[in-house]
């Protein structure tokens, strides 16, 4: 029995190790994008879909450990909750790098245009980042309070989205910058605030991985 | 041991009960057996003489429930039974007690019915007329017998058991208590069976031999512990799982974690993808290193393997703050380029004025120009090494003689040596204050003085103004140069102490300087402890205080 429950620890350790390194994939992933949208690096931006395969081989692998958990293990309470949160986050992160590779496909065909007219993308771009090393963090650490802390943080970045989109019309409307630019702008901005939104999720998803409650994401 | 004592009592309580049950059975058994036989044999020579004295008419009055009589003719033939109809009987000639009888005048025997359950015994006795009497008894036999006695036995041995049970389990509570008692921190003050002492000793001696170990490791890791947090470095051990096994204040706080990381995987320390890698490949056994920046300050980790017999134990990571290593060599970097920039300079003219001069390329009149402009720059190149020199000297820290020096009298020598400069430039420069005296170098602080005023004077407007106050405040010396020239922009005031630094950037000649003097006086008066102070307006002037 011991031996069966140390064996089930060290799957569980394993799952948990993988969860962060996926983790730490996204927020390189992102931090890559970022870096190839504001300084117009695209040599990051060609560098972003080679982690995004890296991200797709750990998702199948953090899948096939979850399920076999469950299967082989039948695991309980607690046990069960960490696993099948880290099946609904893991879908979360993957959606987040497929983001980031978006961004940087964006910036690809944008053909390293530096983005420096909107000052709120740069904030969403930051407050994103943020949140989603707070999530990882709140997983890591198994930290509450943190978690809630990500999940204040989505409405500064849906705050910011609206204020983007304003900039954006306007600059459209006074001809500062041309439709496609800004279509891209806004699609860029709408990538930020939905890797935002995967934030919340995998917070939600720790929250309810700690105590067995899961929010009603809004 | 409480249960293995309770049945053994049980057991062994059972077997005594059961044994002296079937032993005094026996007893009872052979005892009855033989009280029957002498029984048998008396009534039968009562009946006997009965028989011999009273005839056949006795056999008519014999009534008995118990007994069983017999007349048998001597040839077999049965002539009188008291329970049966003598005339069905068989021959009789074969029986043993008959015949026994027959032969020796008496016989007996016993014989078992296994049908009717049941033992016979059999007395026989040869009459004078040569009959033979017989007399017979039933006797239950054992098994009947024990059947007749199973339910009193049964309430024997149920008494018995309860008693035995209640007993042995107070039996065996008795003989464990003193083990279950038993002080196991101190094992030799036990009062117990003298058959544990030597295993109680031996235990004691060995709780003595781990507590000492216990305690020489824990001093151990204290050591450690103590040894490593007072290093600057961070230090992270990891086992080969890849979980924190020890980890270093410094390295605490720079991860921004505490003691609770200890026993989990690093990855919930820091999960950075350059890490990770690097420590992969530390766990294959190749040595590398990362330079990454955390919290503003550039940091360079090493990761080695630890090895024990060719396998991985665990990794070790070793990092320090290399921020003002990397910025020294940054400088250097930049000061080689700017020192052989600023070298090419001149002796590119120099040598283009030679070629010009050699060719005979100039005019008669203009050769005195060229030349002059040919000592000019050797001139400049001159200073530009004597500064490089006097830099270097300082850098070095050597250590120099230090003498009483009077700053005021210092300052006087500068503006006389200054004269012609400030007369060029019409700039008026005063010298106001008191007489300082400081222990230290006296070319350092002249070079010090000297470079204040002559870039005050350099960077003046026409008509300007420098102003050289000397000041005692207790035990510091004051010197102020304050000048009402172009001024230093705030971006700038920290950068014009490095080496070649110019505000303005053409590295125009017109000033002229080599673009050392400032750095020298950063580097004499840290020689000589003192601090700098600039306070500057863009267009208003510049005044640079310096405490010593």
């Amino acid at each position: 029995m011991i031996i069966m429950r140390s064996r089930f620890d060290e799957q569980l350790n394993n799952l948990r190790k993988k969860m962060i390194e996926i983790g730490a994939e996204c927020e390189n992933m992102i931090a890559l994008s970022t870096n190839a949208l504001f300084e117009g690096n695209l040599e990051n931006a060609r560098k972003v879909r080679n982690e995004g395969r890296k991200i797709d081989i750990l998702e199948r692998e953090i899948e096939s450990i979850c399920l076999k958990l469950l299967l082989q293990q039948q695991p309980v309470a607690k046990d069960l909750r960490i696993i099948s949160a880290a099946l609904k986050m893991v879908t979360d992160m993957e959606r987040i790098g497929d983001q980031a590779e978006d961004i940087a496909e964006i910036v690809v065909s944008m053909g390293g245009r530096v983005v420096d007219e909107c000052i709120y993308i740069s904030l969403m771009a930051e407050a994103t980042i943020k949140m989603v090393t707070e999530s990882i963090d709140a997983y890591v650490n198994e930290d509450l309070e943190l978690a809630k802390e990500v999940l204040k943080h989505d409405d500064l970045v849906d705050e910011a989205f609206v204020r983007v989109k304003e900039r954006l019309i306007n600059m459209i409307s006074e001809n500062i910058a041309d439709g496609e630019y800004a279509l891209d702008l806004l699609m860029i901005a709408k990538y930020f605030e939905r890797i935002g939104d995967h934030a919340t999720n995998i917070a939600e998803w720790v929250i309810f991985s700690v105590t067995g409650i899961h929010l009603q994401g809004e | 041991m409480t249960t293995k004592i309770f049945r053994s009592i049980i057991i062994s309580s059972m077997v005594v009960l059961i044994a002296s049950l079937f032993v005094a059975s026996s007893f009872i058994y052979t005892y009855f057996n033989k009280s029957q036989a002498t029984r048998l044999k008396d009534e039968l020579s009562i009946v006997a003489v009965n028989v011999e004295k009273y005839g056949d008419e006795y056999f008519d009055s014999f009534k008995s429930s118990v007994f069983r009589l017999t007349l048998i003719a001597h040839d077999g033939v049965v002539l009188y039974d008291s329970q049966a109809n003598a005339s069905e009987m068989e021959n009789h000639l074969d029986r043993q007690e008959i015949d026994q009888a027959l032969k020796t005048g008496k016989g007996s025997s016993a014989r078992y019915s296994e049908t009717l359950g049941k033992k016979t015994f059999y007395e026989a006795t040869l009459l004078e007329n040569g009959n033979v009497l017989r007399i017979a008894i039933d006797q239950l036999t054992v098994t009947a017998l024990l059947v007749t006695m199973t339910p009193a036995v049964f309430v024997v041995v149920i008494i018995a058991l309860v008693l035995a049970l209640v007993m042995a389990n107070k039996m065996a509570k008795k003989i464990v208590k003193p083990l279950n008692d038993l002080d196991v921190e101190n094992l030799l003050e036990n009062n117990t069976y003298d058959e544990l002492a030597p295993m109680l000793n031996k235990i004691n001696r060995q709780n003595r031999k781990i507590n000492n170990q216990i305690q020489k490791l824990n001093q151990k890791s204290a050591e450690f512990k103590q040894i490593t947090d007072a290093m600057n470095e961070g230090l992270v051990l990891l086992n080969k799982d890849g979980v924190v096994v020890s980890i270093n204040d410094a390295a605490k706080k720079l991860f921004g974690v505490d003691d609770s990381s200890v026993g989990r995987d690093f990855l919930t320390v820091d999960r950075s993808l350059e890490m990770s890698s690097a420590i992969n490949k530390a766990m294959e056994g190749k040595h590398s290193e990362l330079r990454e920046e955390r919290n503003g300050n550039e940091y360079q980790f090493i990761f080695n393997r630890i090895e024990s017999e060719g396998n991985t134990e665990g990794v070790v990571i070793l990092f320090f703050d290399i921020t003002e290593k990397a910025f020294a060599e940054r400088n250097r970097k930049e000061f080689t380029a700017n020192v052989s920039h600023e070298l090419k300079t001149p002796l590119q003219s120099i040598i283009g004025s030679a070629e010009l001069l050699e060719n005979d390329l100039v005019k008669p009149e203009d050769t005195k120009k060229f030349v002059d402009n040919i000592k000019k720059e050797a001139t400049r190149l001159v200073s530009l090494i004597n500064d490089i020199i006097d830099l270097s000297q300082l850098d070095e820290n050597s250590e120099l003689n230090k003498e009483t020096v009077d700053l005021y009298s210092v300052t006087k020598e500068v503006v006389e040596a200054l004269a012609v400069l400030s007369e060029q430039k019409e700039v008026e420069i005063e010298v106001v204050g008191e007489s300082c005296k400081i222990k230290g170098v006296r070319r350092y602080l002249y070079e010090i003085i000297y470079n204040l005023c002559d870039n005050a004077i350099r960077y003046s407007k026409k008509g300007g103004k420098v102003i050289v106050r000397l000041q005692n405040k207790g035990e510091n010396k004051i010197l102020e140069v304050k000048d009402n020239g172009i001024g230093i922009a705030a971006e700038h005031q920290s950068r014009i102490f490095e080496r070649f630094y110019r505000v303005d950037k053409s590295h125009s000649k017109e000033t002229g300087g080599t673009g050392l003097g400032l750095s020298i006086v950063k580097n004499a008066v840290a020689y000589h402890g003192g601090k700098i102070n600039i306070d500057s307006k863009v267009g208003k002037g510049t005044t640079i205080t310096i405490t010593f």
